[in-house]
């Protein structure tokens, strides 16, 4: 297609009205909004937060997605009745179930081992979404460190420790299914 | 020249140069702090004193920065023309410093032993101090171009094209805009110039549309955003300094903040009053010790908020296009140039044939001044010189 196509809509630059063209309003305009933020940042409304002296506020930590936790239920047992949904629709396949017969009466099933490779998950929520029993939750705790790989694969116990560490802060979500909430 | 001068000269010398470096250092961190706040951010503020936990509001960052600047690997390129690569920023730093010999950074000292009063400026008395300066400061251009053209690569070539493009095309308004300033004080001097204003009310007020124009070209000069085409980091990697590293790249970071700090003592000299204010630091030539420190304070103050004022700036407008900063150096501050100096030069004549020098005379004609700066940016919006139709040229339509 050539310049001078008929079929080309030229397009011009915006019409400046008068105080546009003259410069001197719009950049007064605009040095006041710097200034603006200018003193509100110097008055201490800033942004950011200076991490380890200061936590960031997370603002509802029921739905952030954090380190996962296993929940125990009213007997203090592990609510989780194997039943892999969650390992199934994890995208990242970092959840690892051995199921053995469970020794109490109101389920079949129960996890004899539960492990999650922190390093392989992507922390998309999955997991919560897909079990049916509320078992498996993602906290609020985001300041995840290790000094190793196999330090950050974290087994049964480890995840109901999890659990009894954010009961508090964070009940769990659903009070149907025995939830605190 | 007695031992006497001499040595008040090499002390004076020592104080800039000692005081200018650190000056610069900390206009780096000034710079960030003031970009941090407009965006909401805290700025640097975790290097205070090593090895303890005082972190004094991260005013140990210049040290950290210039230490570690330092220690990095000074690299040359291998097709890099080696002499004038390492030639360029020691030019650029050099006329950097050498501009702040006639800039007074005060008004006077009581001398010590009972002769004259010390001047507090490198070179006192200098007649052509104003000549020089320009001098000097366009050599500052020849160590860009040479940067650009020694490191061999197409950023930096292109970094020193735009930059000696530009720094012509402001050289004029700057220089007109100081015409009608020189005129009015009739000297060269800096310290004159000063005095004039002492007199006469400061340019910045009878002057308002050479002040303008000065102010505009300075940011140019001074390659400050909205006019720093010369190191766009987003198109040009770094401009005319992309290949430098290590010490010789902290030369031309350095040399940038002085040039910051020239153009602010220069608006403040020319056109604010430079160590004058009213009613606080009088006009005489005898000071004691407490009016003396009183004027280099003052003067002190207003460059900083001049260069709060350019930091500011920064962040409030976006880069010039190319051809829009040639548009409005040529187009807009060269005619609004010349419009001052004519509308300076006859009101002076006006006042100087009629002898009309009085208070009230002095601010009615203050007045007309400030209606020529009205008028002219009303003819410069209406007539909108700046719009350029960028489409392609079509042959025979």
């Amino acid at each position: 297609m050539k310049a001078d196509d008929p079929g080309i809509r030229w397009l011009g630059p915006a019409r400046l009205t008068l105080a546009e063209k003259l410069y001197l309003p719009l950049f007064v305009h605009g040095l006041t909004t710097t200034l603006r933020h200018l003193v509100k940042t110097v008055c201490g409304r800033s942004v950011t937060v200076s991490y380890p002296e200061e936590e960031p506020e997370i603002a509802n930590p029921l739905i952030y997605r954090g380190v996962h936790r296993l929940n125990r239920d009213s007997q203090g047992r592990v609510k989780c009745v194997a039943c892999f949904l969650c390992a199934t629709a994890c995208p990242a396949h970092c959840i690892d179930i051995v199921a053995a017969e469970s020794p109490w009466p109101d389920r079949e099933k129960y996890p004899e081992q539960f492990t999650i490779d922190e390093l392989r998950c992507i922390f998309c929520g999955m997991c919560e979404e897909a079990c049916p029993v509320d078992a498996i939750e993602l906290t609020s705790l985001y300041n995840l460190t290790g000094r190793s790989r196999e330090e950050m694969v974290f087994d049964k116990e480890k995840l109901l420790s999890v659990y009894d560490m954010t009961k508090d802060k964070e009940p769990m979500q659903s009070s149907r299914l025995g939830g605190t909430l | 020249m007695s031992n006497a001068q001499v040595l008040e000269i090499l002390v004076k010398t020592a104080i800039l140069l000692g005081g200018m470096a650190t000056a610069g250092a900390y206009l780096v961190l000034l710079e960030r702090k003031m970009a941090a706040w407009t965006q909401d951010r805290l700025g640097p503020n975790r290097v205070g004193i090593p090895f303890s936990r005082l972190r004094l509001f991260g005013l140990g960052q210049p040290l950290a920065d210039g230490a570690k600047i330092v220690l990095k690997e000074d690299f040359t390129p291998r097709q890099a023309d080696r002499t004038l690569f390492s030639l360029a920023p020691a030019i650029f730093l050099t006329a950097g410093f050498a501009a702040f010999a006639v800039i007074p950074f005060g008004s006077v000292l009581p001398s010590v032993s009972g002769g004259d009063p010390i001047r507090l400026v490198v070179a006192p008395g200098m007649n052509v101090g104003v000549i020089y300066l320009f001098a000097v400061s366009s050599i500052a251009v020849y160590g860009v171009i040479l940067g650009g053209w020694a490191s061999n690569s197409k950023y930096s070539f292109l970094g020193g094209l735009r930059s000696s493009a530009q720094l012509i095309a402001y050289e004029l308004p700057l220089g007109l805009g100081l015409l009608g300033v020189v005129a009015i004080a009739g000297s060269l001097d800096f310290d004159e110039i000063i005095a004039a204003q002492t007199r006469a009310g400061w340019f910045g007020l009878t002057q308002p549309l050479g002040f303008l124009v000065f102010v505009i070209a300075a940011f140019a000069e001074a390659a400050r955003l909205p006019f720093d085409l010369p190191e766009c980091e987003q198109e040009l990697v770094g401009g005319y300094h992309t290949e430098y590293s290590g010490m010789r790249l902290l030369m031309f970071l350095m040399t940038e903040f002085l040039h910051l700090i020239t153009a602010a003592m220069l608006i403040v000299i020319l056109y604010l009053g430079g160590w004058h204010l009213p009613g606080l630091t009088g006009v005489s030539e005898e000071v004691g010790w407490f009016g003396a420190l009183l004027r280099v304070f003052v003067l002190t103050s207003k460059v900083l908020m001049v260069i709060l004022f350019f930091m500011l700036v920064r962040w409030t407008w976006p880069r010039f296009r190319y051809d829009q900063l040639m548009a409005l150096g040529w187009k807009v501050l060269l005619p609004l140039g010349l419009v001052n100096f004519v509308a300076v030069a006859v009101l002076d004549q006006i006042q100087t044939t009629w002898d009309l020098r009085g208070g009230w005379w002095g601010a009615a004609f203050a007045a007309v001044s400030w209606l020529v700066l009205a008028c002219s940016l009303l003819a410069v919006a209406v007539c909108a010189p700046r719009e350029a139709d960028n489409r392609p040229r079509v042959a025979g339509v």
